[in-house]
């Protein structure tokens, strides 16, 4: 092969998406856009309150209503589910007692949804008040009460210290401790989550639309929860508007639905409405990290100890709580970009009567990033010394790769101080320094954080479950064109593009010729989804394994057919030729009929078709992205408002599938580290009541807070198949960082140092006039 | 409560076509447009006016259709996505979208369209600070504005030359 | 999220519609609908009946007056903002106007429906307070004219009856008085944490209006101290009675720097 024949034509070009022109067009579909006649609508009664023993629950008035078919508690939907792990079970319908506001008690079905909710309100449920457990120091010690009877509200304890530790610790010439903390926060994608279950009495098979991220999972779930063969239930996953990681979980819902299709016998179909979702889609980021840093004059950390605190919620999600896989994260990843040997880690994470946390893009990486630069700006400040060389005098360097860190995690090579130079380059920060102290003399208070990431990606192990690997099923059809299939889950990351890019560049064919589906169980290839960045990295590596086994045997078959050696034929512009002699060739569409067709012409012992499924797992349990973002931040000491003037991305995630999209993905998380750092926030009152159940509660970040954002990339390859890092939660795990370090430099002068977010503007005021 | 809920019969001009369709006087605009008329473009995200997924054009202005009812929209010209799509391919600002990487999940971009082809109508010659202020009230998670306002700016580039 | 049921009337004359307010129980008026609908899909307003106003003529008029423009309760919010007449007779209240919520809520919402929601938090009703605004009220009985500042009566409450209809608004030329407007928000667009309208005439003498901090419109009159320091005291000691609910001593706060920025609106000669 020659060095022109491997350049890839689409792979790393700014290829517009495939899928645009549906969205565009509103021909989309959506759960919510697909009718099928005669379906029930469903609307929950959830509980109103916090913790409460379930008197009675009185549907009589609910089912008088006219279009009210049934309505289910859990003596009629008597599915439980058992989370092994964790040891607790969750009713899907409240038995006995309520556990969180939100949480679901009854299930009206009707024949359309206003009908649905005027019943659900005239279900009367007594309840019997028991005290809520909303304190997670006080939780920790069973106080005032056990959220589950049969379990200690601590239901998670782990430590892990390094064997230097104690030492390194006790020898330190300098220390500094913090407490950072993350105030709950849940993905809001715009498009609520939804499910749509409809039984077929053909085949007695069930199919189940759903907006979710797994397709595989969901069946799994499902079909374990209904007692059902996998291969009786279908899951379709149809367009889906935004996942974030919420749409990852299996939620109460899904099994209700999927058991009323076949109860009652219709499809039956429900829509959350967005106070639904924030009231009882993951929450997440409710977390306390009390960090110890032990450092040396020159700026050198030498040890970290954090422990942290995490709420659950009242329920694990299935498999997953978000508690533990935050808490986990955090920790795996708080040394950071940084050569700090030593580290001591506890994590106790507790029940309580809020809504389940589980994850959030980035899950405990903002958080992680937030800590670790965080104690980089307060040693710097302790020193002072400049933020940026305190990161040089820390920084793993390129001659430690791999770097197995503290924590356990081997990093694979990156670009780590490289990305802050550039970065600090872009915005010509000793300029900005100077200005910064001109600014300061006028009143204005201007400041530059910089939050220097790593991004675990493609793991072994994730929210989308243990499945290291991806599959691509890859077909050529017999007229050319090539139909592939994965079980992956996009919600609006451009899979169809990306996958397209890399199998059309494996076969010399147009971008365009290449149809990419996914979400369906029916015929999509058992995969693990989309989440904790993996699709890219591990689905692309099997959509360039497949490409690679499917272009093989177009080569032999050229080869065969055109009386030339395999070495010599090469795949361009939809032909396999001769190289060098273009005009002996063959068209695609030629061999692939003759593949099907025409079978009499292929070679000897060749099989028919032209079709593979290939599975790919990568090396690495994980391969490692980097970058770094720096903010520049304005705060109005008077008003407590700030605003981002100026921000810089410099990202590392190996080889790039398509630029265009990959900056896509980071203006994205930017915008929601910037709603992280400074207006989302889901609060409860005392009582355990959630006083955000609207979006003009919880705050958004509108298209006046996110600013212009300058995108860089460097590209270390990873060693996975293509160089791929993943990325889609890197731009989430620097920003909130970058944003609370801004606000500390610029509010230096008296003496603010941000250690909890979101930041709210009452609290500067507060700081700024009373110096704390 | 019966009498209350009793159906009415309305004429809609959607897109320029006439619909006749009975409904009940509580239900929003956004649900019988895509529900009755199966005009699914545009999206329901919150039902609080705050989202802006549901936008719609009624009489040329963006105007929420989850804030409206649809007996209200008798006699006014409500115009949706579809509304503002050819017959095949693209319009220019669909197309700039698309060269832009101005969506990603899709679901806020049908409220996008219509809001930003009501401001380049109304000013096709429109600042970034004004495309950004025309399109406050629609709320994106996926892209962090900078393309959709990229694509609105380039459109009316476009439109000019 | 879905209202409950309602009956539903759309008059087209002011006399059906005032006819309807007097026989229908429970009912409410809807115009713009952009505070009420929200609340219906909360089911947190559960009206029996609606009466739209949107179908009848000539409330949507601006008028120039004798004494300054008569501006009918059908005026959009946007066109409010954008109209010539609004933006030469009382430049202070289109810039009000322009901050009501976003550009497809102020395509809708109507002046008449934001003044009689009566939300603390909002523009138009301490636009009207600091404008020494006439409301023109109509029921069955025939008209009568309520000054904005004693139509406010607290939170979400004014001195409307409930089969009475908020017809237009007669907003007096202001000669003599230079105005100023400010708001604090956490992003534009959003309910105003703290604001303030300013009038200041001949000596420094003249009032602050503010909203967002208390159950409605407040207004004060003071002689604008000529010193920062001075006037920011000022400020404060008149805002300290308010209770704005929620992070009270902050929004009394940005209640003071809201006044200020609004005086300084106005001495800059923009009001």
């Amino acid at each position: 092969m020659t060095a022109e024949m491997l350049k890839p034509k689409f792979t790393g070009a700014r290829v517009s998406r495939l899928e645009d022109a549906r969205l565009l067009r509103g021909q989309a579909r959506y759960v919510d856009d697909i009718a099928v006649p005669g379906t029930l609508e469903v609307a929950f009664v959830r509980s109103n309150r916090a913790a409460a023993r379930i008197v009675s629950i009185d549907p009589s008035a609910a089912l008088r209503l006219p279009g009210v078919r049934a309505v289910w508690t859990f003596a009629d939907c008597p599915i439980t589910i058992k989370n092994r792990g964790f040891q607790v079970e969750q009713p899907v319908l409240a038995k006995d007692e309520v556990r969180f506001v939100g949480e679901l008690v009854a299930a009206v079905f009707a024949e359309d949804r206003y009908t649905a909710e005027d019943a659900a309100e005239l279900v009367q449920v007594k309840y019997e008040a028991l005290p809520p457990v909303l304190d997670t120091r006080a939780a920790l010690t069973d106080a005032p009460r056990r959220v589950h009877a049969e379990r200690p509200n601590r239901f998670y304890h782990k430590v892990h210290e390094t064997d230097g530790f104690q030492q390194a610790f006790a020898n330190a010439p300098r220390k500094l401790s913090l407490t950072f903390r993350t105030n709950r926060q849940t993905g809001a994608a715009l498009e609520t989550r939804a499910c749509l279950a409809m039984p077929d009495p053909a085949s007695g098979r069930l199919t189940v639309y759903a907006t979710h991220q797994s397709p595989h999972n969901l069946r799994a779930q499902l079909a374990r929860l209904l007692d059902l063969p996998e291969n009786q239930v279908r899951v379709v996953v149809p367009e889906v508007g935004g996942g974030f990681g919420i749409k990852a979980m299996f939620y109460p819902e899904y099994a209700i639905l999927a058991d009323a299709a076949r109860k009652l016998g219709r499809p039956v179909k429900w829509v959350s409405d967005r106070t639904e979702c924030l009231l009882a889609d993951a929450h997440a980021r409710d977390a306390v990290h009390e960090l110890e840093v032990a450092f040396d004059e020159t700026g050198r950390i030498l040890a970290l100890r954090d422990h942290v605190y995490g709420d659950a919620g009242a329920y694990p999600f299935l498999g997953y709580s978000g508690a533990v896989g935050e808490a986990g994260w955090a920790t795996d990843m708080l040394t950071g970009p940084y050569k700090i040997p030593e580290v001591s880690i506890e994590i106790d994470c507790v029940f309580s009567n809020r809504a389940p946390t589980g994850p959030y893009r980035g899950v405990g990486g903002p958080i992680g990033a937030q800590v670790h630069e965080g104690a980089v700006d307060a040693v710097a400040r302790a020193l002072g010394m400049d933020p940026a060389e305190v990161r040089r005098v820390n920084f793993i360097g390129p001659q430690d790769f791999p770097y197995e860190t503290p924590t356990g995690g081997v990093y694979d090579p990156g670009s780590y101080r490289e990305s802050m130079e550039r970065a600090l380059a872009l915005v010509d920060y000793e300029r900005f320094r100077r200005q910064q102290a001109e600014w300061r003399k006028q009143g204005r208070y201007v400041g530059v954080g910089m939050c220097c990431f790593v991004e675990p990606s493609a793991f072994a192990e994730s929210e989308a479950g243990s499945i290291p690997y991806e599959a691509a099923s890859v077909r050529m059809e017999p007229n050319g064109t090539v139909t592939a299939s994965f079980g992956l889950g996009p919600t609006g990351q451009g899979h169809e593009t990306t996958m397209a890019q890399l199998i059309a560049d494996q076969l010399g064919i147009d971008v365009r010729d290449v149809v990419v589906l996914h979400g369906d169980t029916d015929s999509a290839p058992f995969g693990g989804g989309t989440g904790g960045s993996r699709s890219g990295t591990i689905g692309g590596g099997a959509a360039i394994r497949a490409g690679q086994t499917l272009r093989a045997k177009l080569v032999k078959m050229a080869a065969h057919l055109l009386e030339a050696s395999e070495e010599d034929i090469e795949l361009v512009e939809g032909r396999a030729q001769v190289a060098g002699v273009p005009a002996r060739g063959l068209t695609l569409r030629e061999l692939a009929r003759i593949a099907y067709t025409d079978i009499g012409r292929l070679p000897e012992g060749m099989t028919p078709g032209l079709e593979v499924l290939v599975r790919y797992q990568p090396p690495l349990a994980a391969t490692y992205s980097n970058g770094i973002h720096l903010a520049v931040v304005e705060v109005d000491i008077r008003t407590g408002l700030v605003r981002v003037l100026d921000y810089i991305v410099v990202n590392d995630c190996g080889r790039l599938i398509n630029p265009m999209i990959v900056e896509g993905q980071i203006h994205g998380g930017v915008a929601q580290g910037i709603g992280s750092a400074l207006l989302e926030e889901l609060r409860y009152d005392g009582d355990g009541q959630l006083v955000t159940t609207s979006l003009m509660d919880y705050l958004l970040p509108t298209s006046h807070d996110v600013p212009r954002i300058r995108v860089e990339h460097l590209e270390t390859p990873s060693a996975s198949e293509g160089g791929f890092k993943g990325m889609g939660e890197g731009s989430l795990i620097g920003a909130p960082g970058a944003i609370a370090n801004a606000v500390s430099d610029a509010l230096a002068p008296f003496g603010v140092f941000i250690t909890e977010l979101p930041i709210r503007p009452q609290d500067i005021v507060h700081w700024v006039q009373t110096g704390a | 409560m019966s009498e209350v809920q009793t159906k009415v019969r309305i004429r809609l001009r959607v897109n320029g076509a006439e619909h006749e369709v009975d409904v009940e006087p509580r239900w929003l605009l956004s649900d019988v447009l895509r529900h009755q008329l199966g005009l699914t473009g545009t999206h329901v995200g919150c039902e609080q006016g705050v989202c802006g997924a549901c936008t719609v054009l009624v009489d040329g202005r963006p105007e929420r259709s989850c804030l409206m009812f649809a007996v209200q929209a008798e006699g006014h010209e409500v115009t949706t996505v579809e509304g503002l799509t050819p017959a095949e391919g693209l319009s220019p600002l669909q197309a700039a979208f698309q060269a832009h990487h101005a969506l990603q999940c899709g679901f806020c971009t049908p409220g996008m369209l219509v809001t930003a082809e009501a401001l380049l109508r109304e000013n096709p010659n429109p600042t970034e600070e004004q495309v950004r202020e025309a399109l406050s009230g629609n709320v994106c998670r996926c892209t962090g504005y900078q393309f959709i306002v990229d694509a609105v700016l380039a459109a009316a580039r476009e439109g000019r030359s | 999220m879905k209202p409950v049921a309602f009956s539903y009337h759309r008059p087209r004359t002011l006399d059906e519609a005032l006819a309807l307010l007097r026989s229908e129980p429970d009912c409410k008026v809807i115009a713009g609908g952009q505070s009420l609908i929200p609340l219906m899909n909360f089911r947190l307003s559960r009206p029996g009946a609606l009466v739209d106003i949107n179908e009848i003529e000539g409330l949507n008029r601006v008028e120039k007056t004798d004494g300054g423009l008569r501006i009918g309760a059908l005026v959009r919010h946007q066109a409010l903002a954008e109209h010539p007449l609004v933006r030469e007779v009382c430049p202070v209240l289109a810039e009000a106007a322009g901050h009501v919520g976003h550009w497809a809520i102020r395509n809708r919402g109507s002046l008449g429906g934001s003044l009689a929601h009566a939300d603390p938090a909002a523009e138009l009703p301490a636009a009207m307070v600091a404008l020494d605004a006439r409301f023109e009220v109509a029921s069955a009985d025939g008209v009568r004219q309520v000054p904005a500042r004693s139509f406010f009566l607290g939170y979400l409450m004014t001195d409307l009856a409930p089969d009475e209809l908020l017809v237009a608004v007669h907003v007096p030329a202001q000669t003599g008085r230079a105005f100023g407007f400010h708001e604090f928000a956490r992003r534009p667009g959003d309910f105003a944490l703290a604001g303030a309208f300013a009038e200041v005439g001949p000596g420094g003498a003249g009032a602050v209006t503010w909203f967002g901090v208390s159950g409605g419109p407040e207004r004060c009159e003071l002689t604008f101290p000529e010193d920062a320091a001075a006037r920011e005291a000022a400020f404060a000691a008149l805002v300290e009675p308010f209770d704005p609910g929620q992070d009270a001593p902050y929004r009394r706060h940005l209640a003071v720097q809201a006044a200020e920025r609004a005086y300084q609106q106005a001495v800059g000669g923009r009001g």
